[in-house]
């Protein structure tokens, strides 16, 4: 069993995910955590009798000194950004800056704008970046700053930024960067470039690096799990959210287990291996955070837990001894209990086959009577109450596109059906990411139960995915069935329809050129697509869908010579196509030339708005800064007055400060206002730059994405459309 | 009747021209030569005949801002409003030595046993600027209170009070309506014009004192100009920081000095950081600035300036005295040095920096009362009351009381008992809040025996400056000798409080500790 060794109050809320620790002299650890009203604040527990004057005698809480950001925190991190100490820095993250903090000296390191929001921040060095990195994630924006505040790193990726971590993916030495997004992807980032894509089920909350290419994560649906590579070791579901996680060798084995801490207050600690559940501990509110350090400054490394109230636990690694048994039961109780329940298992199989054997036994004397000439040779009163089916029996799915009609909107629809006649009682379809919680039952009504069933499906993205179904088959009226498992794999574009006739002439295309084989690429088309017959591998090659989702067609043509021309309105459906056929023909490098009129318009739209939010913005701001002078003012001289018991000028200065405060309040909702549509447009601005950047692989896309910043930066308009169009300006 | 009036005006004008010579010329001659009135009434007169003539335009509103021109770097004042109800600094509890906010943290600084502290418990600077007064109150009523009663004037807020009284524009009278009606220019027009654009802006800052519109005008022409003329940025950060708005200021002083490094940006990033409490980061700043302008007197007296406020006076010597190495006229580091070694014990060395100050042409009675103490401690005392005589005969009424509270010291040095008395209660006659004077007192009151009025002296002057230990102490002494413990005990923690190495007030407390104990 293992205690915590120190427990503490803080006496301050935590908010939930932004707690570090960082050890701002070079010494002694501090606990640092953001808390309400836009402050933060650091616990120094060793600071006492250290300072000397008016420091040590300011009350109980003087291990706590509280830093004003002004705004709202939302991100918290601390690590060492200078090289050449080793002091950590602390970082503070809000809605529309970083500031990166030197705690002991009070002054700051840099003030970074970033009008792309903070929503996660990791310090430490990125790939082939010599100087350590301050990465921060926003919306649909990576970004590196180092010491000095330049950013020597730059990335969009395809939604808002949820959680960073650092982790050596590919086991090279160097650090790769993991990002998780809302758009349910976890990216992986070899310095600029995506190395690694995977898609998860719900947003990506929480990421953290446990061991060389293995690293944890949790979902906004409490989904918590480990990685090693794009592998998926093990997962598990909870209805609680997981707030923390964090890797941490509790057991003393040499591996660090996934410590995570739950929205109900729980914390458990499980292996990296299986997910067993080996250590679990309970706090009375929300955990906060989960971090590790000496705080004890005994040379020995804690993994301290934080709950939202301000409650600290730290725990230290079991001892040898301990063999792993970290929980709070006793061995032999659960030894009784688990063959207890084996027993339970074993006796009621056992009553089924003495069932089994009395049936058989009752229809031979009844063949001997009867000589009945059943199929499989079982009594027809019979067959219902055991399940018994033929043993030829099969499962047999397909999947087709269905146009859809009036009634029902097109999808895809999926086909189960037993070979006989044989009824489906029950279909579970288990698919990441289609269904809602990830898995689907169909239970027809017991008076329509037939030998098939028809499942619709509407993937939302362009995924491969495995569709495990499981059907419970049985004959009419039994009350046991045969289970069926069964897994069919969904191709990545499988909402798609082949037609002859377009109904509109897609505007965007792609053009690049392959040095590859007609047939190559017809094979890709046969795999990916859910086409009822193969595609003729003939050149020219020319390949028409219209998609069901109503983003328009795609057509994809091929020359003898190798030259593709993709036409299609979505760009991020161009992305996929080439990001996808890149993949299968190992194409490692490729530019095109893309020409989306419609897209380019709208971007062009959006960013005159862009501009226009931005002139709009600094107007109210300097009015806003105007109005809180007068406030400010007026109070001293509303507070004079009250000095002085004149109580008509007061009343005259306080009135005037509600109307003044009213208008203040009143301009804060426009510039609320404002704010989220410019953050809304500059999404959009990264999504553009994000989609110019799928459109290739490699090289030019890191070249492209990087070249669009800059255009950005400059307000070079017009180069970033060409920059867009041909992949360089 | 108008008619008359404007002809009057134009004659007026035609005086100020010579003959054959033209008016343009002549107003910026006049312009040249710091006549600004003048200058002011020519162009108004061409401008009567031709209302479109830029150049006279330009002129007049040039010289209309110089009359105002004040030098933002070195006035600024922190106003009541922004010193309490802001938190523009980060930290709200720094480490000791990092914030010019509790400057009595500092350890190394100069012991209050030795050199007194002004009203907010900062010890006495050699050199009165602004902010060098005042510290920072606890409460609105505080802060509303000390203005009044001690002789600093501290605004509002910066952002109105002292405009409006240093740049007088908006009180001042024009006759037929502003030079400028701001709301109706058309910003953009005179934006993309850069050479009307800077006297424009100057006039709409210093003049009308209208930051909004300034800002506005600052933010288009610095897109005019394509975010690359540093000058633009500056002025830009110019009004964010009386906005308020230092992190934007910070930004764009810092993309200044991407382009251009001047000594000026430097001086205003400084400021900016002063203002968020990060003194290490504006010494810094300061240090990068003398890499690219060595021995810039400015500079190095920022440097020396923050070292002060931080307690720290072997580093603020250090740098005054690398100030006056460059420049050895320099009154501020003579004045900062001499104080230095007037605390030090070395009466006869800050008495050369003094003699040195006067021989430069500062002639005021702070000074004199400086040379007379420091010849009263070198034992020149044949100088001495002729000394005090002169700062007498030069003080104003806000340093009077200052004076003879001087003199006072003196005649306790010398054991005239009677004449200190007498000195201490001029002082009080000119000065009604001199709580040093109070505390005196109460100590000659005591040693008279006369214990009440003793008691009522010293809790005047604890009511007056919070701050000073010794009325605390005195009263805590004074009141354990009557037998007053409970009172001794508050008072000797508050004197401990106020500074916390006093080996009286601890010994007194220690043995009113054990005395309790033993109860």
């Amino acid at each position: 069993m293992l205690v915590p060794i120190f427990t503490l109050k803080l006496n301050h809320k935590i908010n939930t995910r932004m707690l570090t620790i960082g050890c701002y002299d070079g010494q002694h650890p501090c606990l640092t955590a953001a808390t309400t009203a836009g402050k933060v604040f650091i616990h120094n527990a060793h600071n006492r009798g250290i300072a000397s004057g008016r420091m040590s005698v300011s009350g109980e809480n003087s291990d706590i000194s509280l830093l004003n950001i002004q705004q709202a925190v939302s991100a918290v991190s601390a690590g060492k950004l200078d090289p050449t100490s080793n002091c950590d820095s602390l970082l503070v993250g809000t809605q529309t800056n970083l500031l990166a903090y030197d705690v002991i000296n009070n002054s700051d390191l840099f003030y970074k704008d970033t009008p792309d929001g903070v929503n996660a921040v990791v310090v430490g060095s990125l790939g082939t970046v010599e100087m350590p990195l301050a990465v921060v994630g926003g919306n649909c924006a990576i970004q590196g700053f180092d010491l000095e505040g330049n950013d020597a790193f730059w990335t969009v990726t395809g939604d808002n930024v949820c959680s960073l971590a650092l982790c050596d993916f590919t086991n090279d030495g160097k650090m790769e960067l993991i990002v998780g997004s809302e758009d349910y992807d976890i990216r992986v980032f070899q310095d600029d470039e995506i190395i690694a894509e995977m898609t998860e089920t719900e947003a990506i909350t929480l990421l953290c690096p446990m061991m060389h290419s293995r690293f944890g994560y949790a979902l906004a649906n409490g989904t918590v799990g480990v990685y090693d590579r794009t592998a998926r070791y093990w997962r598990i579901k909870s209805k609680n959210q997981a707030v923390a996680i964090h890797a941490f060798d509790l057991d003393s084995d040499g591996v660090p287990e996934l410590i995570t801490g739950w929205s109900n207050g729980k914390i458990d600690a499980r292996s990296d291996r299986t997910g067993e559940v080996i250590f679990k501990d309970n706090f009375s509110v929300s955990l906060a955070g989960i971090v590790e350090g000496d705080y004890r400054m005994d040379g020995k490394t804690e993994l301290i837990c934080c709950a939202v109230d301000g409650e600290v636990r730290g725990y230290l690694p079991a001892s040898r001894e301990m063999k792993g048994n970290l929980m709070d039961t006793n061995t032999e109780q659960d030894a009784v209990r688990e063959l207890s329940q084996r027993k339970q298992n074993l006796l009621l199989e056992l009553k089924n086959y003495e069932e089994n054997a009395r049936l058989t036994k009752f229809f031979y004397k009844g063949r001997a009577a009867a000589q009945s000439n059943r199929p499989s040779g079982l009594g027809g009163l019979d067959t219902g109450q055991m399940g018994i089916i033929p043993a030829n029996t099969q499962l047999q799915t397909s999947l087709t596109v269905d146009p859809g009609d009036e009634k029902h909107p097109p999808h895809v629809e999926l086909f189960v059906a037993t070979t006989n006649e044989t009824i489906l009682r029950t279909a579970l379809i288990f698919a990441e990411g289609i269904f809602e919680g990830e898995s689907h039952v169909v239970h027809p009504n017991v008076n329509n139960l037939s030998s098939e069933l028809k499942v619709p499906i509407s993937p939302p993205k362009d995924v491969p995915v495995d569709l495990h179904i499981k059907a419970f088959v049985g004959m009419k009226g039994s009350t046991q069935f045969h289970v069926f498992e069964i897994t069919r794999q969904l191709p990545r574009f499988s909402m798609y329809i082949p037609c002859t006739k377009l109904p509109q002439e897609p505007q965007g295309t792609v053009t690049f050129t392959v040095q590859e084989r007609v047939q190559r690429v017809v094979l890709w088309i046969n795999q990916n697509f859910l086409l009822t017959d193969e595609w003729p591998a003939a050149a020219p090659l020319h390949f028409q869908v219209v998609s069901l989702r109503g983003t328009g067609a795609l057509v994809i043509h091929m020359e003898s010579n190798g030259q593709v021309t993709i036409k299609t309105d979505d760009m991020d459906l161009a992305g996929e196509v080439i990001q996808s056929l890149a993949v299968f023909l190992g194409i490692e490098d490729l530019q095109v030339t893309s020409d989306f009129p419609g897209y380019m318009e709208e971007l062009k739209n959006i960013l005159i708005k862009v501009d226009e939010f931005s002139s709009v913005r600094q107007k109210l701001t300097a009015e806003m800064a105007d109005h809180s002078n007068l406030i400010r003012s007026m109070v001293v001289r509303a507070e004079d007055a009250r000095i002085l018991a004149d109580w008509k000028n007061m009343r005259k200065y306080y009135m005037e400060l509600f109307d003044l405060n009213r208008d203040l309040v009143n301009g804060y909702k426009i510039r609320c206002n404002n704010h989220t549509e410019l953050l809304s447009c500059l999404k959009l601005v990264n999504q553009a730059i994000q989609r110019a950047g799928r459109l290739r692989v490699g090289r030019p896309k890191t070249v492209v994405v990087n070249a669009c910043r800059e255009a950005f930066k400059t307000h070079n308009i017009d180069a970033l459309f060409k920059i867009m169009k041909v992949g360089a300006s | 009747m108008m008619g008359t009036m404007r002809q009057d005006f134009g004659a007026a004008a035609m005086a100020l021209v010579p003959r054959g010579m033209d008016p343009l010329y002549t107003a910026l001659s006049l312009f040249r030569r710091r006549k600004f009135e003048d200058c002011v009434t020519v162009c108004t007169m061409l401008l009567e005949k031709n209302p479109y003539d830029q150049a006279a335009w330009t002129l007049k509103m040039r010289a209309l801002t110089e009359q105002l021109y004040v030098d933002e770097v070195d006035v600024d004042e922190e106003g009541i409003a922004e010193m309490l109800m802001d938190d523009n600094a980060i930290a709200e509890v720094a480490r000791p030595g990092t914030s010019l906010k509790k400057p009595g943290t500092s350890s190394g600084g100069p012991s209050p046993g030795v050199r007194p502290t002004s009203q907010s418990g900062r010890p006495l600077s050699g050199f009165v600027r602004p902010g060098t007064q005042g510290g920072r109150p606890g409460t609105m009523e505080q802060a509303i209170r000390t203005p009044r009663t001690a002789h600093t004037a501290r605004p509002v807020t910066s952002a109105s009070g002292r405009f409006v009284r240093l740049g007088t524009a908006s009180m001042l009278s024009t006759p037929d309506g502003p030079f400028i009606n701001l709301a109706r220019l058309n910003f953009h027009k005179y934006a993309a014009r850069q050479s009307l654009a800077k006297p424009l802006f100057e006039y709409i800052f210093h003049h009308e004192n209208d930051v909004r519109n300034a800002l506005e005008l600052a933010a288009l022409a610095t897109e005019e100009a394509q975010f690359k003329d540093w000058w633009w940025k500056v002025q830009l950060a110019k009004c964010y920081y009386r906005l308020g708005l230092f992190r934007d200021a910070e930004r764009q002083l810092k993309s200044a000095l991407v382009q251009q490094v001047m000594v000026d940006t430097y001086l205003y990033l400084c400021k900016v950081y002063v203002r968020m409490d990060q003194p290490l980061t504006a010494i810094e700043v300061f240090s990068q600035g003398l890499e690219h302008f060595p021995g810039e007197v400015s500079l190095l007296t920022g440097i020396a300036r923050i070292y002060d406020g931080l307690n720290d006076s072997t580093n603020a010597v250090k740098f005054y005295k690398e100030v006056l190495h460059h420049d050895n006229t320099h009154v501020e580091a003579i004045a900062c040095i001499a104080t230095h070694h007037f605390y030090t014990d070395q009466p006869e060395i800050a008495l050369r920096f003094f003699r040195r100050l006067l021989q430069m042409g500062v002639y005021n009675s702070e000074l004199f009362c400086n040379i007379g103490l420091c010849c009263f401690y070198a034992q020149q005392y044949d100088m001495t009351l002729n000394c005090f005589e002169r700062a007498i005969a030069l003080a104003s009424d806000e340093n009077m009381a200052d004076i003879w509270y001087n003199i006072g010291h003196v005649a306790l040095g010398i054991g005239d008992i009677a004449l200190a008395y007498q000195c201490f209660k001029l002082a009080l006659a000119s000065n009604n809040d001199h709580a040093e004077s109070y505390n005196n007192l109460g100590v000659l009151e005591w040693k008279k025996g006369r214990v009440e009025q003793a008691r009522a002296f010293f809790q005047t002057a604890q009511m007056l400056a919070p701050i000073m230990f010794e009325p605390h102490y005195n009263f805590a002494a004074l009141s354990e000798k009557m037998g007053d413990l409970q009172s001794s005990y508050i008072a000797a923690r508050k004197s401990v409080e106020s500074f916390p190495e006093h080996m009286d007030s601890n010994s007194l407390l220690k043995q009113l500790k054990d005395h309790f104990a033993m109860l």
